[in-house]
């Protein structure tokens, strides 16, 4: 994998608060990445360390081979930026966007309108060039702005939250195109905080509190930190205690309540009898995929201890 | 080069669009200022007309009511009323009857008769100044003419200073006024447009957006000057057409060299807006800091009202750092003087030290980093 992105110790503080607390990793070429994490876990800060935006405090990282602190002229021309606010000029027409953001990375005459024309039919906004910015839907808007990111036809794309507010079915319209540049060989490196989302990425890496404790495809992440199983219990009617039944059963590491039902997260040998037979004749118990939500939480969950753990030597 | 020309172009097509589609900053540019010309032209006036006189008359003859006449005949005095004593004449001035009361003693005509010195009184309402002075200078001069008429001859002192004003001769404060509201208008136009264009920027986020791309400081600095200087141009011509079509005033002197200060002073401007800017990254704070640092000292320090000379040491001294007085100098050396560029000279390095400073701590404070 020739990498695209390498993070070394990168480091951020802000007076006494560390933003970004020594983290390093490697995104492939063409890889789409995803940056997952609460909000002020650290994804903002080291999305504008890399684009050159905040110089780190310690550490380095190198974009398409030019250091972030050393050059961060070259890197800013290599790569694509969309930020959290889409940051296109309202009053400005679509086309009158484009053609700024590409003058803007020195494309000009020809070249520009012909270049132009080429990511509106990427994006499918063929014939909306003279709307106004502001009058376009939320979806529409973030596929100008994924446009204005990608006329200089970056190697790396950076996008931060880029889904934030956006219907479902204009998300979904948006991941279509992210995986299309991917496939072209555009490395994606993208902040979420939309668990179905990262499903789509190649590879994820978990932030929390500016530390990246976690980092693998999302099917790594769920055999590391969601192991046994993760059952759905349903029924039409469900003892009042059914939380106390099901944690009673040998076995059950977490119950959870989901809609009508529950979530249960179980070691490896629990049957789905074990499960039901408890709570009655209608109930049922079937087998659940484990999401990256669980995952998420048994990340969160897992440092918070280990936090707790460190307090306490500390203390003692 | 070409690279820096292509961006910097990109961001000037960018701003032109702003300013083209923005109604406000379409009305501050260019309605605006001729409408503050306007107002100020009008409303800010040293010519005293119609004040009102009170006259307290015990001589009751043909003479004191030929004084009177002559008074009240020019236009600059309108006779407001009689009192019987000039102890009344407190609560007409109390009440905003009348700015001075014109008290003839009884025995006026007998004195003239005898050609003996006749002395009359007025009582000026001191508590607006420019008023009493007035009323001063007019009264001394018409009690000139007075006596000239009753002793057929004018009185000779034996020194006399024979003084005309050059060019303001009917002493028309529109003429003196007028260069000092163009500089204060540019001044306070470009100042709060520039800043709020950039602040703009930060507060929406797009600053960020532009930090991510190749665009240097220098371009994004001329792409947002460049439209601006071109709006100042429409407004310099706009304010010195409107001063010499509704006021009056002359364009003697060398038009070069009114070009050339204009567009140093504006770039001074404009520098000092992109510095607000940079320095408060906020609409509000820019627009109280582009008030407080271009209207103010461009209207009180400048000599556009109060003139420099009469400041004390310390004001003086700081009037000095207004780039607005020396404009100020130059408009109106050109257009009422006839001065050209030699009379104009330090003046215009001046202006230049000034736009150069802002330029360069524009540059200096301008970080493309975000923390």
């Amino acid at each position: 994998m020739t990498a695209s992105i390498v993070v070394e110790h990168l480091t951020r503080r802000f007076g006494s608060f560390t933003a970004v607390d020594d983290v390093s990793f490697e995104v492939g070429r063409g890889e789409i990445f995803g940056y997952l994490g609460a909000n002020g876990a650290g994804k903002t800060t080291t999305i504008r360390m890399l684009c050159g935006l905040v110089p780190p405090t310690a550490g380095d990282a190198r974009v398409t081979g030019h250091s972030i602190g050393r050059h961060p002229e070259q890197v800013k021309q290599a790569i694509g930026y969309m930020s959290q606010r889409f940051s296109l000029y309202p009053e400005l027409r679509v086309g009158e966007n484009l053609s700024f953001f590409g003058g803007a990375y020195g494309l000009w005459g020809r070249g520009l309108r012909s270049r132009i024309d080429e990511v509106l039919e990427l994006v499918d906004l063929v014939g909306h060039e003279h709307d106004r910015t502001s009058d376009l839907p939320g979806g529409m808007r973030q596929r100008v702005a994924l446009a204005g990111a990608i006329l200089h036809r970056p190697a790396v794309v950076f996008l931060d939250e880029p889904t934030a507010g956006v219907d479902p079915v204009a998300r979904r319209r948006f991941w279509s195109l992210i995986r299309r540049l991917s496939a072209e060989g555009t490395t994606i490196f993208v902040t979420t905080h939309y668990m179905d989302e990262a499903e789509y990425c190649a590879r994820v890496g978990l932030m929390v509190a500016g530390r990246l404790p976690a980092l693998d495809s999302p099917a790594g992440l769920k055999a590391t930190y969601v192991p046994g199983r993760v059952w759905s219990v349903q029924g039409p009617h469900l003892p009042r205690d059914t939380r106390a039944r099901l944690s009673a059963v040998e076995g059950v590491t977490e119950v959870q309540s989901m809609g009508a039902g529950w979530r249960v997260r179980t070691e490896e040998r629990v049957q789905a009898a074990d499960l039901a037979g408890p709570l009655g004749p209608d109930a049922v118990a079937t087998l659940d995929a484990a999401t990256l939500e669980d995952v998420f939480l048994a990340v969160v969950n897992a440092d918070a201890q280990k936090a707790g753990t460190a307090r306490a030597l500390g203390g003692a | 080069m070409t690279v820096f020309l292509r961006r910097a172009a990109a961001m000037a097509h960018k701003e032109t669009l702003h300013i083209s589609r923005d109604a406000w900053t379409l009305y501050v540019g260019l309605v605006l200022p001729l409408v503050l010309l306007v107002l100020l032209g009008f409303g800010v006036s040293f010519d005293l007309d119609h004040m009102p006189l009170q006259v307290v008359d015990l001589d009751h003859s043909p003479e004191s009511r030929a004084l009177i006449e002559d008074f009240t005949a020019a236009g600059e005095f309108v006779l407001a009323g009689s009192l019987a004593s000039g102890d009344e004449a407190a609560q007409a001035f109390a009440a905003k009857q009348s700015v001075a009361v014109l008290t003839i003693p009884e025995g006026y005509a007998r004195a003239l008769a005898r050609s003996e010195v006749a002395t009359v009184g007025l009582l000026l309402d001191g508590s607006d100044g420019q008023s009493a002075q007035q009323a001063v200078t007019r009264a001394d001069a018409l009690a000139r003419i007075a006596s000239l008429r009753s002793t057929g001859r004018a009185v000779v002192p034996p020194l006399a200073a024979a003084t005309w004003t050059r060019f303001n001769p009917a002493g028309r404060s529109a003429l003196f006024l007028v260069p000092g509201i163009s500089a204060y208008v540019l001044a306070l136009v470009a100042v709060l447009l520039t800043a709020l264009s950039v602040a703009r920027e930060w507060e929406r986020g797009s600053m960020e957006q532009l930090f991510c791309t190749p665009v240097r400081r220098g371009e994004i600095i001329v792409g947002k000057l460049v439209p601006y200087l071109c709006m100042g141009i429409v407004q310099v011509l706009l304010v010195l057409a409107a001063g010499a079509w509704v006021f009056g005033v002359p364009a003697r002197g060398d038009l070069f060299t009114l070009g050339l200060a204009s567009l140093l002073f504006m770039l001074g401007m404009l520098g000092q807006g992109v510095l607000i800017s940079i320095i408060t990254r906020n609409q509000m704070v820019a627009t109280q800091a582009s008030t407080m640092t271009s209207m103010l000292p461009s209207m009180l320090l400048s000599g556009f009202i109060f003139p420099v000379d009469n400041m004390p040491l310390l004001l003086q001294g700081i009037s000095h750092l207004v780039p607005a007085r020396y404009y100020i100098d130059i408009l109106r050396g050109v257009l009422l003087k006839g001065n050209g560029l030699s009379e104009s000279l330090f003046e215009l390095a001046m202006l230049v030290a000034f736009a150069s400073l802002m330029m360069g701590l524009s540059l200096a404070r301008f970080r493309r980093k975000l923390a």
